[in-house]
């Protein structure tokens, strides 16, 4: 396993009373990576991801963040839910602060990177506006926004585009993967749309039906913008696709 | 133009209903002249009691009065109010310990109260705030609980998400997300307030609204009741429009668009 991991799973054990949920899984994740989580419907995806961000415990196992046993305390640990959650007292402007602000970073340093932020996701002329004003895509980037402005140390992503067009969605995932590559964050991006895994992942883990494993791991190397009609990138999808079915 | 048409019928249609009010009360009038005093009346006696002092106050004295009362017991009841209603929406024992006592003793109208108050605090300012008080701390609690208890169970995950601790939930994501319903409370309390005010000083007052009716009731002066009703309701209307107005202050997100 590479030492040099930001991120490091070691025998992440879950159990809901006797139901095992998640079995001994283990990975590592280079710094600035993008990894997509695909697996099977109700394999447990979403219990992984609240392990990850510390919403859950898990029974045996650990994570750790540059050696360190992870701590939302201590590392910046990012979500963005599939459930819209800018906060709707807050304008664009304050919500995309907000947690910089709960982190006490220096003002001119928030100031900076907010405005960064604004004029990446062209939310600039927006800023004064309160969420319930914008439209649910625009409010899903905001989230996304604040989310990026934590400079987080591992940014996790639960389906942001479950409920979005396939047009806006390509949108979507060529701006994160702008702001990603600009913050040079660390991704975990959860989807069951292997398209979209493929747009957007260096590497795919492959999780197995209940108790989840890491079935497989999956390099996609190609550039971005990527060409969702070329061969390899169909072959790669008709690989992904045929190792999740579990009929 | 459409447009401007519209608005125009939200400034005829109030005019409107409350001409209506008034004709009908005309009519009653002529019916009844013996018992019911006509709008004119009313309004001279308005005037009157304006200028010439009724027990020493004149008719804004009286209003002052009982809006002073009203104020202390709405501000103690907000600081005591908001307080009891997130101790108990955010901590579960104190709930169970506080909910109990506060179902038994909410229901106990504030009129039902005054004779005891009175016994203990005499007759005084104080009798009359604490009336008050005890009606307008209901809904800030009831508000403020509920509000608390309906907090989005996202807003927690998306502030821990970004590293909020206990103290930033609190402060920057509950109270903040639970601002609509408090400060409908405080709406509900200040009107329930009012009326508790008039109730206190229907009992025992020598100044305020509710003594101006008892005095009219007193002397057989049915203007000056009436004057003490009308005064009472378009004070109340005031109060509310003041309220809904700080609402969109205080909750510019909530702001509803007409």
């Amino acid at each position: 396993m590479d030492t040099k991991a930001k991120v490091r799973v070691r025998n992440l054990t879950k159990k809901f009373g006797d139901l095992l949920v998640l079995d001994d899984i283990s990975f590592d994740i280079k710094k600035g990576e993008f990894v997509c989580i695909v697996g099977p419907t109700g394999c447990g995806k979403t219990t992984f991801l609240n392990l990850l961000v510390k919403l859950l415990e898990p029974t045996s196992g650990n994570i750790f963040i540059d050696g360190e046993e992870a701590d939302p305390k201590k590392h910046n640990l990012s979500f963005v839910f599939q459930e819209q959650s800018a906060f709707p007292w807050l304008t664009v402007e304050q919500n995309i602060r907000f947690g910089q602000e709960t982190k006490k970073r220096p003002k001119h340093e928030t100031d900076n990177v907010t405005e960064y932020i604004l004029d990446m996701l062209g939310l600039k002329e927006y800023r004064d506006r309160y969420p319930h004003e914008l439209s649910a895509s625009m409010e899903q980037r905001i989230v996304i926004g604040r989310s990026f402005a934590m400079k987080p140390d591992l940014l996790l992503m639960d389906e942001p585009y479950g409920q979005m067009d396939l047009k806006l969605r390509y949108y979507l995932e060529d701006e994160v993967i702008k702001l990603q590559t600009a913050t040079k964050s660390t991704v975990i991006f959860i989807t069951h749309n292997i398209e979209e895994a493929v747009y957007l992942a260096d590497r795919c883990l492959i999780l197995s039906q209940k108790p989840t494993t890491v079935k497989e791991e999956v390099k996609i190397d190609l550039p971005h913008p990527r060409d969702v009609a070329s061969k390899k990138f169909i072959e790669l999808r008709e690989y992904i696709t045929e190792q999740i079915k579990w009929w | 133009m459409a447009e401007k048409g519209k608005k125009m019928i939200y400034y005829i249609l109030p005019v409107l209903s409350i001409g209506i009010l008034v004709v009908l009360w005309g009519v009653l009038c002529v019916q009844k002249p013996d018992i019911m005093p006509t709008p004119a009346a009313v309004i001279k006696k308005i005037a009157d009691i304006t200028v010439n002092p009724i027990s020493n106050a004149t008719l804004p004295v009286h209003i002052l009065v009982s809006l002073g009362r009203v104020l202390s017991a709405f501000a103690a009841a907000c600081v005591f109010g908001i307080v009891l209603g997130i101790l108990m929406g955010w901590y579960p024992t104190f709930h169970d310990i506080a909910w109990p006592v506060f179902e038994i003793i909410r229901p106990i109208p504030p009129i039902a109260w005054i004779p005891l108050i009175i016994l203990w605090c005499g007759i005084g300012e104080t009798s009359k705030v604490i009336i008050v008080f005890i009606g307008a701390v209901v809904p800030i609690v009831l508000n403020t609980y509920s509000g608390i208890r309906q907090v989005d169970p996202m807003l927690f995950k998306a502030a821990k998400s970004v590293g909020a601790g206990d103290r930033a939930t609190m402060f920057e994501v509950v109270l903040p997300a639970s601002l609509p319903s408090i400060v409908a409370g405080m709406k509900t309390s200040l009107s329930t307030g009012w009326m508790c005010v008039l109730a206190a000083e229907m009992v025992v007052a020598r100044q305020g609204v509710g003594f101006l009716i008892v005095r009219g009731m007193d002397s057989g002066d049915s203007a000056l009741i009436l004057s003490g009703m009308v005064v009472i309701g378009v004070v109340s209307a005031l109060i509310t429009a003041l309220l809904n107005r700080a609402e969109v202050k205080l909750c510019p997100w909530r702001t509803e668009q007409r």
